[in-house]
């Protein structure tokens, strides 16, 4: 078992295609760190360079201490689970699983007793003599993962192992492949687009986007204090509402401005989040759709809304709210800000809210929870972030 | 008392059936009608190579000696053998040529490697009779058309290009995560190939032996010009070179026509499943 550690790693294709941009991360012994963005964010490029399936263009990647870039994939110890299992479909299970160890010469009875316990920890002991395509996906998946258990190696490497599933039984494997990570204490590098698995799984999740790390933290943190406009509204489900807005100071107190609304902002906000310096300035405001709660009593910092959308899914209701002002769509190009509105959100609200398409509600922002990022760079306002 | 009802899809659907069955009968008399004309010639050959020369001049009678003469009148297992040993050495040629080729196209990137893959397509467009004077300068050149190397070396340059194209076409649809994944497990390209790609390549070896060893049993030029040595004939070139002599007998070329055919027939029907299955990949990508 061992640390993996990326300095300044970066992955430029012939062409000039820039896959990775000075990527440092740091994965400590027996740590599941999520890889985490989207589609050409560079996760999977950044994973297959660990396994030495891509050349290194620069930096250096170390596994257990020892500089790794002109080490053959053979010899770095890892194992890697591959998005569609990559299982050899004349072998059996059990073939399957020991043949990293057969071609290292291990004694065959060796071979057997890891296999062995490798299937009794994925329970798949009664289908070791069965080759893959007896398999159902869920138990593919396993076998995958034995194969790279019985290994025993310095690190796990998995791309997207769970996304040829249906969602059912996505959710069972992920508990699944957490619960076997713990059990073992190996270094595991996780590569997903999905922010569930990501932040269901991960001790620490890397957020990537055009090759470039975006914050590395725990999930907790990383939903708490998303370290720009592009993490916030990839994070959660659905993502954090990004509006268009102006800070105004009026009678002492500062203001936040979007569409034709206008809440006050508690005071603390301007300290942490140095909001003098953007009195009268465009920014982001960030409010995660929790935080939009039904207004009671004369609440300060209300506001109206009309409901344009209601999905209810059981035990919430999304409502998609719409309230008076111009709208603008700010697209997500090369900036690292996400698209943004001036008059649209969506909030999260309890099973019973009674809300109809059509009608008018009464809102407020939580003042707890409020975000805010420079609206040319997308980084957050909050100092020490 | 009972009443029958008919509902009102029962009658088109009688109907289909109906010109189902018609289509199906059609299909089978053209069938057999194909079948006929294409068995007609053995057929033939059976009748006549039971007959002496005098009783097929007269047409009437029919008798075992032609097929217990043949060995005498012809070195029917001496030639047998040398095209056995012709066969088996040119497609072991082609195989390996076939999977290590094909297996670089598909599946390792080099410069150029696209252009090197349509030239060598391209040589199976090229027509045996348009290099065959130059083929046989060459050979002949390096004296290999006095044993089975010269015909050997031509068959397998004939059949590489087709075999490299089946051999790439099937090595392209393995996913490249498998072959990544032999390579974490700690193989080399050279294991990779040969512990996980050709085991999978079973359907694609057999057709390339099938197709080569129909087209390379069958061939007579080749032969003719390239086994020089009467010794070293394969049974083509032994049956033409009867039937160029001054006293024919039809009945003992037709005998020797089928044991000519029969290898190749056998290793037609053993292997047609694989045949078809080789030559219809890539069709469903």
């Amino acid at each position: 078992m061992a640390e993996i550690v990326f300095d300044q790693v970066a992955k430029v294709y012939p062409g000039g295609n820039t896959a990775v941009q000075n990527l440092s991360l740091h994965v400590a012994d027996g740590e599941f760190m999520v890889l985490v963005g989207p589609s050409g964010c560079g996760k999977t490029t950044a994973l297959r360079m660990i396994a030495g399936l891509e050349e290194v263009s620069d930096g250096t990647i170390s596994i257990g201490g020892r500089v790794v870039n002109n080490v053959l994939p053979k010899d770095r110890d890892i194992a890697m689970v591959f998005q569609n299992y990559a299982l050899y479909p004349q072998m059996t299970v059990a073939q399957n699983m020991g043949f990293a160890l057969k071609i290292r010469n291990v004694p065959k009875d060796e071979i057997a007793r890891r296999v062995g316990e490798a299937a009794k920890i994925l329970r798949l002991t009664e289908y070791l003599d069965r080759r893959p395509k007896a398999l159902s996906g869920g138990q593919r998946q396993r076998v995958a993962m034995g194969r790279a258990i019985v290994r025993e190696p310095q690190a796990f490497l998995m791309d997207e192992p769970l996304s040829n599933l249906d969602a059912q039984l996505r959710v069972e494997m992920r508990t699944e492949i957490s619960r076997i990570q713990r059990l073992l204490g190996v270094a595991t590098i996780y590569v997903t687009h999905d922010q569930t698995e990501a932040m269901t799984m991960g001790d620490r999740v890397a957020v990537m986007r055009g090759g470039i790390l975006q914050q590395v933290a725990t999930p907790d943190d990383l939903y708490d204090h998303p370290a720009n406009a592009f993490v916030a509204g990839f994070i959660g489900s659905p993502p954090m509402n990004l509006l268009n807005a102006v800070v105004d100071e009026r009678d002492g107190g500062l203001h936040v401005r979007f569409g034709d609304q206008s809440v006050v902002v508690p005071e603390r906000y301007r300290q942490s989040h140095r909001l003098d310096a953007y009195v009268g300035r465009p920014l982001l405001l960030g409010v995660r759709p929790e935080d939009l709660v039904a207004a009671t009593g004369d609440a300060p910092g209300r506001f109206t809304a009309t409901v344009t959308l209601r999905e209810a899914l059981g035990s919430e209701i999304l409502a998609h709210l719409n309230f008076g002002g111009e709208e603008v769509i700010v697209t997500d190009d090369t900036t690292t800000a996400p698209a943004a509105h001036s008059s649209r959100v969506v909030a999260r609200l309890g099973a019973r809210a009674k809300v109809e398409v059509g009608e008018r509600v009464e809102l407020t922002l939580n003042p707890e929870n409020l975000h805010f990022f420079d609206a040319e760079s997308g980084v957050t306002l909050r100092g020490g972030a | 008392m009972s009443v029958a009802t008919t509902t009102p899809t029962s009658r088109p659907a009688a109907r289909s059936q109906v010109r189902r069955r018609v289509g199906r009968t059609a299909i089978f008399v053209a069938m057999t009608i194909m079948a006929i004309i294409m068995l007609y010639p053995f057929a033939v050959m059976v009748l006549i190579s039971f007959k002496t020369n005098a009783q097929y001049l007269i047409g009437q009678g029919s008798s075992t000696q032609t097929w217990q003469q043949i060995n005498s009148s012809l070195p029917v297992w001496q030639e047998l053998w040398n095209s056995t040993v012709v066969c088996t050495l040119s497609i072991a040629i082609i195989l390996v040529i076939g999977v290590m080729a094909g297996f670089s196209f598909a599946k390792l990137q080099f410069r150029g490697g696209n252009v090197v893959f349509l030239g060598i397509v391209s040589a199976m467009m090229v027509p045996l009779q348009a290099i065959l004077i130059p083929e046989f300068v060459n050979i002949a050149k390096t004296g290999l058309t006095n044993n089975y190397l010269g015909a050997v070396v031509v068959y397998a340059a004939l059949g590489a290009p087709f075999s490299i194209f089946l051999f790439t076409t099937y090595f392209r649809r393995i996913p490249d995560e498998l072959i990544e994944a032999g390579i974490v497990d700690g193989l080399g390209y050279w294991g990779v190939l040969w512990r996980l790609a050709l085991p999978m390549a079973l359907p694609a070896i057999a057709t390339v032996t099938v197709l080569q060893f129909i087209q390379i049993w069958d061939d007579l030029l080749v032969g003719l010009l390239f086994l020089q040595n009467p010794n070293e004939r394969t049974i083509t070139v032994g049956l033409a070179a009867l039937a160029a002599g001054h006293t024919t007998s039809i009945p003992l070329l037709m005998a020797g026509s089928l044991v000519s055919a029969a290898p190749a027939m056998i290793v037609y029907l053993i292997f047609q499943r694989f045949l078809v299955r080789g030559l219809t990949m890539g069709i469903d990508r």
